[in-house]
C-alpha cells in the first residue's frame, strides 16, 4: 500500500539508517582453538583446560550424551537455517581484543555510537579494544588504581561471592554443585543441554542469609572478564532474605564472530530473597538483509523456591538477526512474586521469539508480565507466554499486558498467550493491544518542535516507559538512548 | 431495635473499631459522624456481614419481628395508602426475639430486615436491575416464609418507587449501576431500599457525590421510606448537609474506632462550626 | 470404518485435545432410536426443517424448502476429522437477493457409533439465511461445513451441542466477500465432548465477522475450540466473544486467531476470552492470538479467567439472595454475555433456556 509506506517513511528511514554498523578492523589474534566440531574429546579439552575437578566433567558428559539424543525445536515462529554443529569452534582462549593504537583508528560511526549513549570516553577504548586501555580504562572509570580492589573488598566484606563460573567451580565447588542444573536441568531443551557440555564462561554469585548486597553487580565489572562467550553459564543464588541486583550486557553494540549463543541462566531465591536480573542486549543484528548477525538462544529460569521469595526479569532487547529466550519463574514459594518486564525492537530482517513463562505451584503467589514490542522493517516481533496455576495453587493472580507497536507496513507483530489454570481462587488477567504511531501523534509532536527522529524516539519511549523504568538507574538512561538511537536517523 | 456493645474488628490484621457500643431503637434516627479513617464504613460492612472483616471482641444483637407483609406499597405518604400496621409493630421494640447478628450471614441479616446502603454501590454487568431485585426481594420473601411478589405487581413497585426517586423504567432495565453515574447509583440504591423496605436502613456515606437537588430527592426518600415509628435509620455521613433533610434524633462521632460523644441534633451543627478535631480530640 | 489418524498433543493445534475416546465410540452400533420430542424451535416463519439421523436424512419429519441433498464441494485440508466426511451432504445455495425464507433447522440425532456429513452455504451477492444446527445422541457427529457470502450477503449460523454424551466435531470453512457479514454462535451444554475448529476468511473489504459461543463443561467433559479469523483487505470487522464455564473435572479450551495480512489496512479486531472456574478440579485453558502484519490496525485482546466478582457476591447477599442463588445470578449474566450476540429473539431465547439448564443441573 503506497499510502501506508509513505505515510511512516519517516520513522522507517530512522529505523534504516541507525541500524547498520560498519565496523572496521584489523585483527591480530593469536589463540588457541580446540579442534573444530564437537565430539566428547571437545568435553575433555573444555574441562581440562579449565581445571575443573572430575564430578564436573562427569557432569559435561552426561549432558553431551543426552544432548546426543535430543532433537532440535522448531515450533517458533523462526526461520532457522540449519545450524551445522561440526561447523565450529567449541573453545577459544580468551580473545585479545583487536589492537588498535588510539580511538583514532575506530570508525567514527561507532564512537558517534558510543558518544550518544553517553559512554565516556575510556569505557570507549576498552570497548574498541584500544591498546592498554584495558588496565586504564578501570582506573579512570573508577577514579583509582585500587577500586577494583576496592570493590572486591566491600564484597568479600559483605560475605557476597562474585566470580566467574569457572573459578567458582574451583574455590566454591560444594556450593556450585548444590545449585548447579536444579533449576535448569541438563534436559530441559536442546540448546540448554549443548550448554551444559560446553559452557565455557559465566557468573556465579552467592549472597549469604540477610544481606543486601552493597551494590549492583554487573558482568562489566568482573575482574578477570573475559570476551562474552558463546555458552555462558550464570548461577545466581540468594539466601534467605537477601537482595541482589544483577546487570547483563550493555548498550554498546557488540560484535563477535561466534554466530550462535546458548546461554543458560539459573536464579534460586529462598525465603524472602528477591533477585533483580536486568539485560540490555544490542548484538549485531546483521546486515540489512540479515546476514552474519548472531542467534541468541537463552534458556533463563528462576526458581522462588522459598516463600515470599521474589524475581524480577527486566529486559531491552535489540539487535541479534534471531533471538529466542523466554526469561521464567517457578513460583514454588507460597506469596512468591515472578515478574517480567521486556522491551524488544525488531529491525531490517530481525525475528525475536520471545516472552516468559510463569509456572504457579504456590498459594497466594503472583507474577506481572509486561510486554512491549516494536516492529520496524521487515522484522517480525513475537511475544509467546505461559501463565500456568496448578489445581494446588489457591488465590493467585496474573496480569499481562502486551502491546505492540508496528513501524511501517512491512514488518510482524505476534502474541501467542498460552492461559491455563487449574484452580477456581486464580485471577488471570490478559490484555494485548496493536498500534502504530499515528500521524496525528507525529503532527502534535512536531508542532511542538520536535523534529521527525525525536518525535519517533519519544513516543517509542513513552510506549515503552513502564519496561524501561523497572531498570537500575544507569541502565535506564542508556537504555533509552539506544531506543532512540536505534530509530534515529537522518530526516531530510 | 439494634444493641451494639463493645464491638472490635479488624480488616487486613488491622484494628479499626475499638470497643463501640451503640443502642437504637425503633423510630429512631442516628447520625454517626467522624473524621477519615475512623471506622465508619467498617461499622457499615460489620454489620452487613461483609467478608474479610473481622470481629475480634463484642456483640450485636438485632430485634427480629415477624415483618407480616408490609405492602411496600403503602409507604407512600402521597394520600390514598392505608398505613397497615400490626398491633405487634406499632409497640416496635417490646415484642419479637433478639437474635445475635453476627452469627447470621449476609443473605439472613438482610432477611431478618437489615439493608446496607453502599458508599460505593457495585456494578453487575448483564444482570438488570429489575432482575437483580426481583430475585433479591422473592429471596427474603421465601426466607421469611411468606408468598412471592409476581412479575407484574413487581413492576408496578419497582415504576412507582422509580418515579419518586427520578430513576426511570428504563434505568431500572439496564444493568445493575453500570454506566450509572455516583448520583444515580445512590438513588438506585434507594429505590432497591424501597422495594425492599427494610426495618433498619444502615446507610453509608450516602450524600456523597450528590448535588444539591439529588441530596434533596434522596433525603426525602430516606424521610418517606424509613420515618415510621417501627423502623430505624443509622446515617453514617461525614458531612452535615444530609441532615437538613433528614433530621437525625442523636448523633454520634465516632473516632479511632469507638463513640466518642453523643448528643442530640445541634451536635451535628457543632462539628459543622469547630471541626472534628476540637471534639473528637 | 477408516483407521484413525489421530494427531497428538504434540501439534500445536491439538495441544489440549484428547481423542482418545472416538475409535471406540465410532465402533459401536447405533441404536437407530430417535426421541419423540424434537428440539424444533417455534418461530412463526414456515422455514425448512430436517432431520438427519446417524448422518442420514429421515425424509417424512423434514420439510427440505430451499435445501438440497447431494454433492458438496467441502475441502478438509488435512483436517484429521474432517478428512472422513465424504461428499454427499447437504447444501443451502441462495440466489441473488433472496429474502429469508424462514429460519433453517437442522436437527442431528446420533443413536450411536460415527457418522460423517459435510454441508455447503453459499449465499449470492445480497443475499440473507439464517440456520440453526442442533446436535444431540450419544454417537460421534462429524461435521465440515464450506460457507461462502459472496458481496453483501448475511448469515447467522446457531449451533447448540445438547446431547447426553459421545462427541461433536465441527470444522467450518469460511470466506465472507466484500460487505458481507456472518454470526457464528455455538453453545455446547449437554454432555458430549466437542471439538470445534473454524476458519474464517475476511476475503473482502469491509467483511464483518463474529464467532463466539459458551461453553459448558461438567463431569469429565472436554470442549475444546480452535478458531482463526484471518483479515486479508482493508475495513475488515472481526468480533470473537467465548465464555466457559467449568465444573467438576472438566476441560474448557479456547484458541482463537486473529491474523491480519499485509493489505487489511483499517482491521478492527477484537477478541473476549473469558472463564470461569466452579471446582479445584476443572481446568480452564486460553490462548488468545494474534498474528498481526499490517500497521493501521486496531486489535484487542483480552482474556480474563477467575472466579465470580466477590463483590458482587457480597451485594447481592446483602440484598437477600442466597449465596448458591447470586452464584447461579451471574453464573447464568457470564454465560449469557455470548448468547446474547444471536439475532434472532426465538433463538436466541431457545439457546438461553438449554445454557440455563445446564446450569441449573450442574449447581
Amino acid at each position: 500500500m503506497e499510502e501506508a509506506g509513505v505515510r511512516n517513511q519517516e520513522a522507517q528511514d530512522a529505523v534504516d539508517r541507525a541500524s547498520t554498523y560498519e565496523w572496521g578492523f584489523s585483527s591480530d589474534i593469536e589463540q588457541e582453538f580446540a579442534p573444530k566440531g564437537l565430539n566428547e574429546d571437545t568435553v575433555r579439552y573444555i574441562s581440562a583446560k579449565k581445571n575443573e575437578p572430575e564430578w564436573m566433567l562427569e557432569w559435561r558428559l552426561k549432558a553431551y550424551r543426552a544432548w546426543l539424543t535430543m532433537e532440535e525445536v522448531s515450533w517458533a515462529k523462526l526461520d532457522i537455517p540449519a545450524i551445522d554443529f561440526q561447523d565450529a569452534y567449541y573453545y577459544a582462549e580468551p580473545k585479545a581484543k583487536p589492537k588498535l593504537g588510539s580511538l583514532d583508528e575506530v570508525d567514527p560511526e561507532i564512537l558517534r555510537v558510543y558518544a550518544k549513549l553517553g559512554i565516556p570516553i575510556e569505557e570507549q577504548k576498552v570497548l574498541a579494544g584500544v591498546e592498554g586501555a584495558r588496565k586504564v580504562a578501570v582506573d579512570a572509570v573508577f577514579d583509582s588504581v585500587s577500586v577494583a580492589t576496592t570493590f572486591r573488598k566491600e564484597l568479600e566484606a559483605a560475605g557476597v561471592i562474585f566470580r566467574s563460573i569457572s573459578e567458582a567451580i574451583r574455590e566454591y565447588p560444594d556450593l556450585v554443585r548444590k545449585y548447579l542444573g536444579s533449576v535448569v536441568p541438563q534436559r530441559d531443551n536442546y540448546f540448554a543441554c549443548l550448554n551444559a557440555a560446553v559452557f565455557s564462561d559465566g557468573t556465579f554469585v552467592y549472597i549469604p542469609e540477610g544481606v543486601r548486597c552493597p551494590m549492583e553487580l554487573s558482568t562489566y565489572f568482573r575482574i578477570n572478564a573475559e570476551n562474552t562467550g558463546q555458552f555462558e553459564r550464570t548461577l545466581i543464588v540468594a539466601d534467605k532474605g537477601s537482595y541482589v541486583s544483577y546487570l547483563e550486557g550493555c548498550t554498546a553494540p557488540m560484535r563477535d564472530e561466534n554466530q550462535l549463543h546458548a546461554a543458560v541462566v539459573e536464579l534460586y531465591a529462598h525465603d524472602d530473597a528477591e533477585i533483580k536480573y536486568s539485560t540490555v542486549q544490542n548484538w549485531y543484528p546483521g546486515d540489512a538483509e540479515g546476514k552474519g548477525g548472531i542467534y541468541n538462544f537463552v534458556t533463563k529460569r528462576a526458581m522462588c523456591a522459598g516463600a515470599r521469595s521474589k524475581v524480577s526479569w527486566t529486559q531491552v532487547e535489540t539487535g541479534s538477526a534471531i533471538t529466542w529466550k523466554y526469561p521464567s519463574c517457578i513460583l514454588k514459594g507460597e506469596g512468591s512474586v515472578g515478574e517480567f518486564y521486556s522491551v524488544a525492537l525488531t529491525n531490517n530482517r530481525q525475528q525475536a521469539d520471545t516472552g516468559t513463562k510463569m509456572v504457579h505451584i504456590g498459594k497466594n503467589s503472583r507474577s506481572t508480565i509486561v510486554s512491549k514490542g516494536i516492529s520496524a522493517g521487515r522484522s517480525n516481533n513475537t511475544y509467546r507466554g505461559l501463565v500456568r496455576v496448578n489445581a494446588g495453587a489457591e488465590n493467585v493472580r496474573n496480569f499481562t499486558q502486551c502491546d505492540s507497536l508496528l513501524l511501517g507496513d512491512q514488518c510482524g507483530a505476534h502474541t501467542v498467550p498460552y492461559i491455563e489454570v487449574k484452580n477456581p481462587s486464580a485471577q488471570i488477567e490478559h490484555e494485548a493491544t496493536t498500534s502504530k504511531i499515528s500521524d496525528d501523534q507525529m503532527f502534535y509532536a512536531m508542532s511542538r518542535g520536535l523534529n521527525a527522529e525525536d518525535a519517533v524516539a519519544l513516543i517509542v519511549n513513552g510506549f515503552a516507559k513502564e519496561v524501561l523504568q523497572q531498570l537500575p538507574m544507569e541502565f535506564a538512561v542508556e537504555a533509552q538512548k539506544l531506543l532512540g538511537i536505534s530509530l534515529e536517523g537522518s530526516v531530510g | 431495635m439494634l444493641q451494639i456493645k463493645n464491638l472490635h474488628a479488624e480488616v487486613d490484621g488491622k484494628q479499626i473499631l475499638n470497643g463501640l457500643t451503640l443502642s437504637v431503637g425503633a423510630g429512631e434516627i442516628h447520625a454517626i459522624m467522624g473524621p477519615n479513617g475512623a471506622g465508619k464504613s467498617t461499622l457499615g460492612y460489620v454489620l452487613g456481614g461483609r467478608p474479610g472483616y473481622e470481629v475480634t471482641e463484642g456483640s450485636v444483637r438485632f430485634l427480629s419481628v415477624r415483618h407480616a407483609g408490609l405492602d411496600p406499597a403503602s409507604t407512600f405518604s402521597s394520600g390514598g395508602g392505608e398505613e397497615r400496621w400490626t398491633p405487634d409493630q406499632v409497640r416496635g421494640d417490646e415484642d419479637g426475639e433478639w437474635i445475635d447478628l453476627l452469627e447470621m450471614e449476609p443473605d439472613e441479616r438482610a432477611a431478618a430486615g437489615i439493608f446496607l446502603g453502599f458508599q460505593y454501590p457495585v456494578e453487575i454487568p448483564g444482570v438488570s436491575n429489575v432482575q437483580f431485585l426481583r430475585t433479591a426481594i422473592n429471596a427474603q420473601r421465601r426466607a421469611r416464609g411468606e408468598a412471592e411478589l409476581s412479575a407484574g405487581d413487581f413492576l408496578r413497585m419497582a415504576r412507582a418507587q422509580g418515579e419518586a426517586l427520578g430513576v426511570s423504567m428504563d434505568m431500572l432495565k439496564r444493568p445493575v449501576n453500570v454506566g450509572f453515574s455516583g448520583g444515580e447509583k445512590k438513588r438506585n440504591e434507594m429505590v432497591q431500599m424501597g422495594l425492599i423496605d427494610p426495618r433498619l436502613a444502615v446507610l453509608d456515606e450516602t450524600d456523597s457525590g450528590l448535588d444539591i437537588d439529588a441530596l434533596r430527592v434522596v433525603g426525602d426518600g430516606i424521610n418517606r421510606i424509613m420515618r415510621k415509628a417501627d423502623k430505624a435509620v443509622l446515617l453514617i455521613t461525614h458531612y452535615q448537609r444530609l441532615l437538613d433533610t433528614v433530621e437525625p434524633d442523636h448523633v454520634h462521632v465516632l473516632a479511632g474506632g469507638r463513640i466518642v460523644r453523643s448528643g442530640g441534633p445541634e451536635l451535628a451543627h457543632e462539628l459543622e462550626r469547630e471541626g472534628y478535631g476540637a471534639i473528637a480530640g | 470404518m477408516t483407521l484413525l489418524e489421530l494427531p497428538s498433543a504434540r501439534d500445536e493445534s491439538w495441544r489440549w485435545s484428547d481423542l482418545s475416546s472416538l475409535p471406540a465410540i465410532a465402533g459401536r452400533q447405533p441404536a437407530g432410536t430417535v426421541p419423540e420430542a424434537l428440539p424444533w424451535i417455534d418461530c412463526g416463519g414456515e422455514g425448512p426443517r430436517l432431520l438427519f439421523v446417524d448422518g442420514k436424512l429421515a425424509a417424512e419429519q423434514s420439510n427440505l424448502g430451499s435445501v438440497e441433498l447431494g454433492t458438496v464441494t467441502a475441502d478438509p485440508a488435512d483436517h484429521a476429522l474432517a478428512r472422513l466426511v465424504g461428499s454427499d451432504g447437504w447444501k443451502l445455495r441462495l440466489g441473488r437477493d433472496h429474502a429469508p425464507t424462514g429460519l433453517v433447522q437442522i436437527v442431528h440425532v446420533s443413536t450411536g457409533g460415527a457418522d460423517h456429513l459435510p454441508s455447503e452455504i453459499e449465499l449470492d451477492v445480497d443475499a440473507q439465511a439464517s440456520v440453526v444446527e442442533t446436535y444431540m445422541g450419544d454417537g460421534w457427529i462429524n461435521r465440515l461445513a464450506h460457507i461462502r457470502l459472496l458481496k453483501g450477503a448475511r448469515l447467522m449460523l446457531s449451533r447448540r451441542v445438547i446431547g447426553e454424551g459421545g462427541y461433536v466435531s465441527l470444522s467450518d470453512r469460511a470466506s465472507v466477500g466484500e460487505g458481507a457479514s456472518i454470526t457464528v454462535t455455538t453453545l455446547a451444554a449437554g454432555r458430549a465432548d466437542t471439538r470445534l475448529d473454524g476458519r474464517v476468511v475476511l476475503a473482502g473489504e469491509a467483511a464483518f465477522a463474529e464467532v463466539g459461543g459458551a461453553l459448558l463443561a461438567s463431569g469429565k467433559q472436554r470442549h475444546d475450540a480452535n478458531l482463526v479469523i484471518r483479515h486479508e483487505q482493508r475495513s475488515g470487522m472481526s468480533r470473537q466473544v467465548w465464555r466457559s464455564v467449568a465444573d467438576d473435572a472438566a476441560i474448557c479450551s479456547v484458541a482463537a486467531r486473529v491474523e491480519v495480512a499485509r493489505a487489511a489496512q483499517k482491521t478492527d479486531g477484537e477478541q473476549s476470552l473469558k472463564g470461569l472456574l466452579l471446582n479445584r478440579g476443572a481446568t480452564i485453558n486460553a490462548k488468545p492470538e494474534l498474528e498481526i502484519f499490517a500497521d493501521d490496525v486496531k486489535c484487542a485482546h483480552g482474556a480474563t479467567v477467575g472466579e465470580l466478582d466477590r463483590n458482587a457476591l457480597f451485594y447481592l447477599a446483602s440484598r437477600g439472595v442466597p449465596r448458591d442463588e447470586a452464584k447461579a445470578l451471574l453464573t447464568q449474566a457470564f454465560v449469557a454475555d455470548a448468547i446474547d450476540r444471536i439475532g434472532e429473539a426465538a433463538v436466541r431465547e431457545a439457546f438461553h433456556q438449554d445454557a440455563m439448564a445446564w446450569l441449573g443441573a450442574s449447581s
